[in-house]
């Protein structure tokens, strides 16, 4: 408490607290997404890999200068960040720019905004103080939850409305996995999941339109999709398999070179190394990733306050969820979904997002004995 | 409440992140189970679809033989044909691709439809044809367009073409795609591929299998679209090309024909009367086999269907006519070989000859007054022949018909080859239900009635006749469809006669065909008969008043125009025969293309240098 509460405290000897594990994880991952994004490019360092490269290093600039902010800055920000999020997303909904017949830009001249990115932060954070500023008492009540429930279903109505259904997704399990982590009554968890089993279906068979049900199946089943998500499915499935234990090795991907599997720089950049790398290689990327994840979970467990340790668990969540929808997509066993895999497919916003993210779980963890207000609400 | 302001418990939120953290490694444990059947149970079978993605096997399509002239000239060859096709599992959506071809390609509402109905016969990996021939402009600007494309892919292949501006077109036939007929009967995996043609018609299709060849394998490396990445050669996998087809036609000698022949219908036949190798075999008029090959247009279509003289009828092979008076040396032999003929014995011609209560005419309506045989042919005298055959009947000249080649057909590999009709007893009683009658034979005796002949086979005649010892059999593919020829089986002493008959006709003045210096050539003389088809009946009162000429007639009723003959008379080496549909007398318009065309024939062989004034005025 001494030293670290003093906000005077030599800028060198912050920095030097700082978990430097967690970036030199974080950065051994972006790594890999460089290689590969090379590979998938056909070693073309300037089609991908060059700039997968400078947005590391300079998001990883970002990241550092995000720890190095007092974690009360991002408590106090939580609300008003949330608040302009959401009113990001309405813009949006007004004003986005729309791509591939999806409206999830915002055009402000001089960046291309994605509030559904900042949401995927900003919710985090409200919830993260919510809980935070929460009593105990007050949580399995239904006023603490409802208006937990409340932040989180604004956000994903409007990035629904997008449509993007697996941001709106994305955001829901994130907020309810910080409800589950506030300590929510297991009765009630279980009681939820028991009546959301019965009305889903209800709901599906009743409370919706043909048309809308026709899309909900066609999500769900993509051999009625006409556009070739199974062939997508297919693809990736044999540049994994015939990758076999040990891969065909560095570049020599038949399927990824011969253009089999599309979108293999981006949201399918998996199946790359499970080709060239068998799966030895892919389970190593797995475990670098379950590195970060165990490291963050520890960095949480070391925390005081329950805003920094839900904030933590808040955004590994979405780490998290984003590495298994990518997976479990890529390997077949869920439909395919935009996710990329964070930190490796080629992409500028999840990167910024994801190391965004990163900053403030270490700044967190950099200022895990300060004192946070504690306003109840 | 004051006791219950207390935080929420940090020990709650460890407890449940170690409960998501199960879960997490739970998640992992299916994940990584999940990789494990993948890369390593089901590494083999991926492999193999991998390997099936990377490679294809292209059927490589072989060369087709050419065809060729004795000389070597070629009459069908191959030609690069730049031609665009489609891969039906490929393409994404088939409607927006083939719009975004028309804009460079139009394609007709016709097309777009035969483009769907193979898709929907094919299995989809089966590559479709979209347009071939086309031109070099419209193939690079779809080049250019086609990496967009994907499953459309141009390629450069090879096109049947037919030089000669269909001169040969009914003899070679043409080429065109194999229909569900064709791939029914023929196995070979060459018939399924969208560019591959087969002969459909002439030699193209008797001789395919010699000019098809072999398909070939490729192994080929493919990306996504379909498109060769790569090539991976394999020894003996390649295509083995067709082989040439040579044909005993000349075809300086048909081309010349042709001109001959200038607007006028008809068939033309010339016959080595040694070898039965036919120099010339030739319908007119023709029409070009390469409309074929890259699809007819209903413009062209209509245009043959609608042009009474009926192009696509193989006249020289199918066309049965009324072969007139030049069947009157069957007549003639079949007479003298009864032995019960004197050819010295006269008959007097006063125009017509009686018979029951009818009046059979001869074509010179004054008569030719006393004939014997010899002046009978070189005069073509209706009447002596009437006599000669009520004398002999009608089975003896049917039987020096079938000898001489008449009601045979012939196999020269193609098909078309019609048998025409040597009409008896026998064969009026089965074909009409009656009995034979006087005036029939009349009838057949001077080449009418029932009589039918193709112009092979009267040329096989005049080249028998020629031959006078073996009978002649016609050959038009070197190496195939050779049969011995047996012996003819007519004293040679009647040839002989008969064929100074026909050397009368020619060279002695008063001889329907008679022309000094005829053949064009020195010391060469021919021998031949006119013969004058009519297709019309001649009333009673129309013979009474006048009889019509030619000129006055539709030329649908004006008389076939017949010609046979050979040349040299004294060492015979080939026949011809001519017949010009509704060319009036056979003296004229086929008589001089015969004659013309015996002339070429022997200079073409080397036989004799041709008389420098015959040249300059040819007929």
């Amino acid at each position: 408490m001494i030293g670290f509460a003093n906000s005077r405290v030599s800028f060198t000897a912050k920095l030097f607290e700082i978990n430097w594990l967690l970036v030199v994880l974080i950065f051994l991952v972006g790594l890999v997404g460089v290689i590969m994004i090379f590979a998938a490019t056909d070693g073309v360092w300037s089609s991908g890999a060059s700039q997968h490269f400078t947005r590391l290093i300079v998001f990883g600039i970002v990241m550092l200068g995000v720890a190095l902010v007092d974690t009360k800055v991002w408590y106090d920000l939580a609300y008003p960040a949330y608040a302009v999020a959401l009113l990001l997303l309405v813009g949006v909904e007004f004003f986005g720019v729309s791509v591939n017949g999806s409206q999830r830009w915002l055009d402000l001249i001089f960046i291309r905004l994605q509030p559904s990115e900042i949401m995927k932060l900003a919710i985090v954070l409200a919830l993260a103080r919510y809980f935070h500023d929460l009593p105990q008492w007050r949580v399995s009540r239904v006023s603490g939850l409802f208006v937990a429930l409340v932040f989180i279903i604004l956000p994903m109505s409007l990035i629904l409305r997008q449509p993007d259904l697996g941001t709106t997704l994305l955001v829901g399990a994130t907020g309810i996995t910080l409800i589950f982590l506030a300590g929510v009554n297991w009765k009630i968890i279980l009681s939820a999941l028991a009546t959301s089993l019965i009305a889903v279906p209800l709901f599906f068979r009743f409370g919706l339109k043909e048309y809308q049900r026709a899309r909900i199946r066609t999500f769900l089943d993509p051999t009625i999709d006409p556009t070739g998500a199974s062939y997508h499915i297919t693809q990736s499935k044999i540049a994994l398999g015939s990758g076999g234990v040990s891969g065909k090795g560095f570049m020599n991907g038949t399927q990824r070179q011969l253009e089999y599997v599309p979108e293999n720089r981006t949201d399918f950049i998996f199946t790359v190394i499970g080709e060239e790398f068998g799966l030895i290689g892919s389970l190593m990327t797995m475990g670098l990733y379950f590195a970060v994840i165990a490291l963050c979970a520890w960095l949480s467990y070391q925390c005081k306050h329950v805003f920094s340790r839900l904030m933590i668990l808040g955004i590994t969540t979405t780490f998290i969820l984003y590495i298994f929808i990518n997976l479990a997509m890529v390997m077949g066993l869920v439909p395919v979904v935009g996710v990329p895999l964070p930190l490796i497919s080629y992409g500028g916003t999840v990167i910024m997002t994801v190391m965004f993210g990163f900053g403030l779980i270490l700044s967190a963890h950099l200022h895990r004995q300060n004192d946070l207000p504690k306003s109840h609400v | 409440m004051k006791l219950q302001s207390e935080n929420i418990d940090s020990a709650v939120i460890t407890r449940r992140t170690a409960f998501l953290g199960l879960g997490v490694v739970g998640g992992y444990g299916i994940l990584a189970s999940r990789l494990y059947y993948l890369q390593v149970t089901k590494a083999e079978d991926y492999r193999t679809l991998s390997d099936n993605n990377r490679f294809n096997y292209n059927i490589t399509l072989p060369s087709r033989g050419r065809i060729l002239d004795r000389n070597g000239e070629a009459l069908a060859i191959n030609r690069q044909d730049y031609r665009l096709i489609l891969i039906p599992e490929q393409v994404k959506n088939l409607d927006a691709t083939l719009e975004k071809i028309s804009e460079i390609l139009p394609l007709q509402a016709k097309t777009i439809k035969r483009i769907k109905t193979d898709i929907k016969e094919n299995a989809s990996f089966v590559p479709i044809l979209i347009d071939d021939h086309l031109n070099w402009k419209t193939f690079a600007a779809l080049n250019l367009k086609t990496p967009k494309l994907p499953g459309v892919i141009p390629e450069v292949g090879e096109g049947r073409a037919y030089p000669n501006d269909g001169v040969f077109a009914h003899t070679l036939g043409y080429v065109g795609r194999a229909d569900s007929k064709d791939v029914a009967n023929d196995k070979d995996p060459l018939l399924r591929q969208p560019t591959f043609r087969i002969g459909k018609l002439g030699v193209e299709s008797a001789v395919d299998k010699t000019l098809r060849g072999k398909s070939g394998k490729l192994k080929v490396e493919v990306n996504a679209v379909g498109r060769i990445v790569r090539e991976w050669p394999e020894p003996n996998a390649a295509a083995e090309h067709g082989n040439d087809v040579w044909l005993t036609l000349d075809a300086e000698l048909q081309r010349y024909g042709a001109e001959l022949f200038e607007e006028d219908s008809g068939g033309l036949a010339v016959i080595d009367v040694v070898t039965g190798e036919l120099r010339t075999l030739l319908s007119m008029p023709s029409y070009d086999g390469n409309l074929f090959v890259s699809g007819l247009t209903q413009e062209d279509m209509n245009k043959l269907n609608t042009d009474e003289r009926r192009p696509q009828y193989n006249k020289v092979l199918s066309g049965g006519y009324p072969p007139a008076s030049t069947f009157k040396m069957v007549v003639m032999l079949a007479a003298l070989e009864t032995g019960l003929v004197n050819p010295e014995d006269k008959v007097f011609c006063v125009g017509k000859l009686r018979s029951g209560n009818r009046d059979f005419h001869c074509w010179k309506r004054r008569g030719h007054g006393p004939m014997d045989m010899r002046a009978a042919l070189k005069n073509s005298c209706d009447v002596y022949f009437y006599d000669l055959a009520q004398t002999i009947g009608i089975e003896k000249i049917a039987e020096m018909g079938r000898k001489l080649g008449l009601g045979e057909k012939f196999d020269i590999g193609i098909s078309g080859v019609k048998s025409g009709i040597v009409p008896d007893a026998a064969w009026k009683q089965s074909k009409l239900g009656a009995a034979w009658r006087g005036g029939d034979t009349f009838n057949a005796s001077i080449g009418q009635g029932f009589v039918l002949t193709t112009p092979l086979q009267l040329a096989v005649m005049a080249g028998r006749i020629a031959n006078s010892e073996k009978a002649l059999q016609p050959h038009l593919i070197i190496g195939e469809n050779l049969s011995e020829a047996g012996d003819l089986g007519i004293d040679p002493s009647h040839l002989a006669y008969v064929k100074e008959a026909m050397w009368s006709v020619c060279e002695e003045p008063g001889g329907t065909a008679y022309k000094p210096n005829g053949l064009g050539i020195k010391g060469l003389e021919m021998a031949g008969k006119t013969g004058t088809g009519q297709v019309r009946g001649i009333s009673a009162s129309e013979r009474r008043d006048r009889i019509r000429k030619n000129k006055e007639l539709p030329w649908k009723l004006r008389d076939h125009s017949v010609f046979v003959g050979f040349a040299p008379y004294n060492a015979p080496r080939f026949a011809v025969a001519c017949l010009v549909e509704h060319g009036g007398s056979g003296a004229k318009r086929a008589a001089s293309i015969a004659r013309a065309m015996l002339g070429r024939a022997l200079e073409r062989d080397g036989m004799a240098e041709p008389i420098a004034t015959a040249r300059e005025a040819p007929l």
